[in-house]
């Protein structure tokens, strides 16, 4: 049976990749910061679909873990054959009420990371080709958000960063896929951002972390580049993509002055 | 911790800038990356209106050939500061240098950038992550901590250097075009985060600039004779991007053919132009191994 990898699979919208691949008969590595979090999950994971849960705690923030975590594999030989980029760091904390190490944690964890774990896990996904490559952005990375500049940016650099990889690593039949959801209530404090941000509308278009997870992994297997999960949205990232970013950042901007 | 014993260094050697000469007046700009090609270009442009300037790099023979050349031409006061702004306490470090010597800053110019012909396939992981530092995290670590300052003095400017990469992405430039994607997201919030404190933000994306042989060779080789014709020198490109500073333009493309080029990247799918691009990339390795 083959592996997949989870970066970040221990909770919110990684657990529920994590479940949807579970369901798929994919045996799981998930790596996550807590490692409480992480025996939780597996528990969960193994109890409820008969695969193996491996675990491996480590803080993708820093440096060292994505060679720690390739080292991990290839002495484990892990027969990985999917790569989920899910750790991610956002919230209501951003430029430029934000603390110099917080700016480098949020770069480190959303883009490095990804790009890193990409750079060290690709010969050991091409031997088991075919194989995916899942990035998890962020509708934010497709128009710029003036109150989440640094998220965004970050986000927008992991879209680019797809874009590319997909090209690069077609010859060697990996698939790249990047989905960039919209608000997802993957805990309480997001709902009320959410809400208050957005209101009714981001309400509606929000979803369960279980459905997007479950829509993320089935366009993942399809081989999609692009994933926007529920219906509203995908319309909402249509706009967003189409406007000018200009419009787009201008906007926000005489939203809130209002 | 090196840039730290350069900096101890450089605190005792930088002259303290004479108190009563008409050029302890003038408003200070802030170049980082200032000592070489496109930041070169930008410090000239700043020096002909007028500004002191301070210039961030790593090298000190380089930094002290553009300040001799500039105090002379322009009669502006120049200091230098030597320090790799991929380092986490570089952009601390600045802020504070500034700090003290109350600098009477008005303009913030992230230059610094590394690039090159081939990135994700041909280097290593570590210049890839030198990448994400140099190029994202030092423009915004600048930003964050000089911003106080340039309230202070404000109206005041911020020119973060993008490039046209960061209007789509480039398969075989995949860092460099992510990276400099980016800094023009970031540039965007930037510039209506601070629009209520007077500072106002631009993003310059060139296409192809001249700025060293490797460059010119790259370029022909990728885009033939249409990049050739799109290219610029870097004081063309300086001296536009400061006139556009000043002039509050947010995205900033010097030059007619490029501009043309960058709104049609900008229009089209990122699919098909990150195709388009792959298969230009495919071409130029395919004449680089008939050559070799």
């Amino acid at each position: 049976m083959k592996w997949a990898l989870i970066a970040g699979g221990s909770k919110g919208l990684g657990f529920s990749i994590a479940q949807a691949l579970a369901k798929r008969k994919n045996n799981l590595l998930l790596i996550a910061r807590n490692e409480q979090d992480l025996l939780t999950s597996k528990e969960q994971l193994q109890s409820q679909y008969n695969i193996q849960v491996s675990i491996l705690a480590c803080d993708l923030s820093l440096p060292e873990s994505a060679a720690l975590i390739a080292d991990h594999c290839t002495a484990g030989s892990l027969e990985i054959n999917i790569l989920c980029n899910a750790a991610g760091l956002g919230g209501a904390k951003d430029f430029p009420h934000l603390s110099f190490n917080e700016l480098r944690t949020m770069i480190s964890t959303n883009l490095e990371s990804a790009v890193s774990l990409c750079f060290l896990l690709e010969p050991l996904l091409k031997q088991s080709a075919p194989s995916y490559i899942l990035n998890i952005g962020s509708m934010a990375g497709f128009a710029p958000i003036p109150v989440k500049a640094v998220y965004a940016s970050t986000k927008s650099a992991l879209l680019f960063f797809s874009y590319s990889l997909r090209n690069l690593l077609k010859p060697a039949h990996i698939s790249v896929t990047c989905a960039c959801p919209g608000p997802i209530f993957t805990k309480p404090s997001i709902e009320e951002e959410t809400v208050h941000q957005l209101g009714w509308f981001g309400k509606k278009m929000a979803l369960k972390p279980d459905d997007a997870g479950e829509l993320i992994v089935r366009a993942m297997l399809n081989g999609k580049m692009i994933v926007v999960p529920g219906k509203l949205a995908k319309i909402v990232s249509f706009f967003l993509r189409i406007f000018p970013n200009g419009f787009v950042a201008r906007l926000q901007y005489i939203l809130k002055k209002k | 911790m090196l840039s730290i014993i350069l900096l101890v260094y450089m605190n005792a050697s930088a002259q303290p800038v004479p108190a009563g000469q008409a050029d302890s007046l003038r408003p200070y700009a802030l170049v980082a990356g200032g000592s070489k090609g496109i930041g070169y270009g930008i410090s000239e442009a700043l020096a002909k209106r007028g500004y002191n300037l301070i210039l961030i790099a790593r090298h000190l023979d380089t930094l002290q050939k553009a300040k001799t050349k500039l105090e002379e031409e322009f009669h502006i006061h120049v200091d230098v500061l030597v320090m790799d702004l991929a380092y986490d306490s570089s952009a601390t470090a600045i802020a504070k240098w500034c700090l003290e010597r109350n600098i009477r800053l008005k303009v913030l110019c992230n230059v610094a950038g590394l690039g090159g012909a081939n990135d994700y396939l041909s280097l290593p992981l570590d210049s890839l992550r030198y990448m994400v530092r140099l190029n994202v995290e030092s423009c915004m670590a600048l930003s964050l901590t000089l911003m106080p300052l340039l309230e202070k003095n404000a109206p005041s400017y911020i020119l973060n250097v993008a490039s046209m990469a960061g209007f789509a992405p480039i398969p075989i430039k995949n860092m460099y075009s992510a990276t400099k994607s980016a800094v023009v997201f970031f540039s965007y919030s930037l510039r209506y985060q601070l629009k209520d404190k007077h500072i106002s933000v631009s993003c310059l994306c060139p296409g192809p600039v001249y700025t060293k042989p490797s460059i010119v060779k790259d370029t022909k080789e990728k885009l033939g004779w249409f990049g050739n014709q799109m290219a610029l020198d870097p004081q063309t490109v300086g001296e536009v991007a400061v006139k556009k500073t000043f002039k509050k333009k947010l995205i900033i493309v010097p030059g007619t053919l490029a501009k043309i080029s960058s709104s049609l990247i900008r229009f089209f799918p990122r699919r098909w132009v990150t195709n388009l691009y792959g298969s230009a990339g495919d071409k130029s390795k395919k004449k680089t191994k008939t050559s070799t």
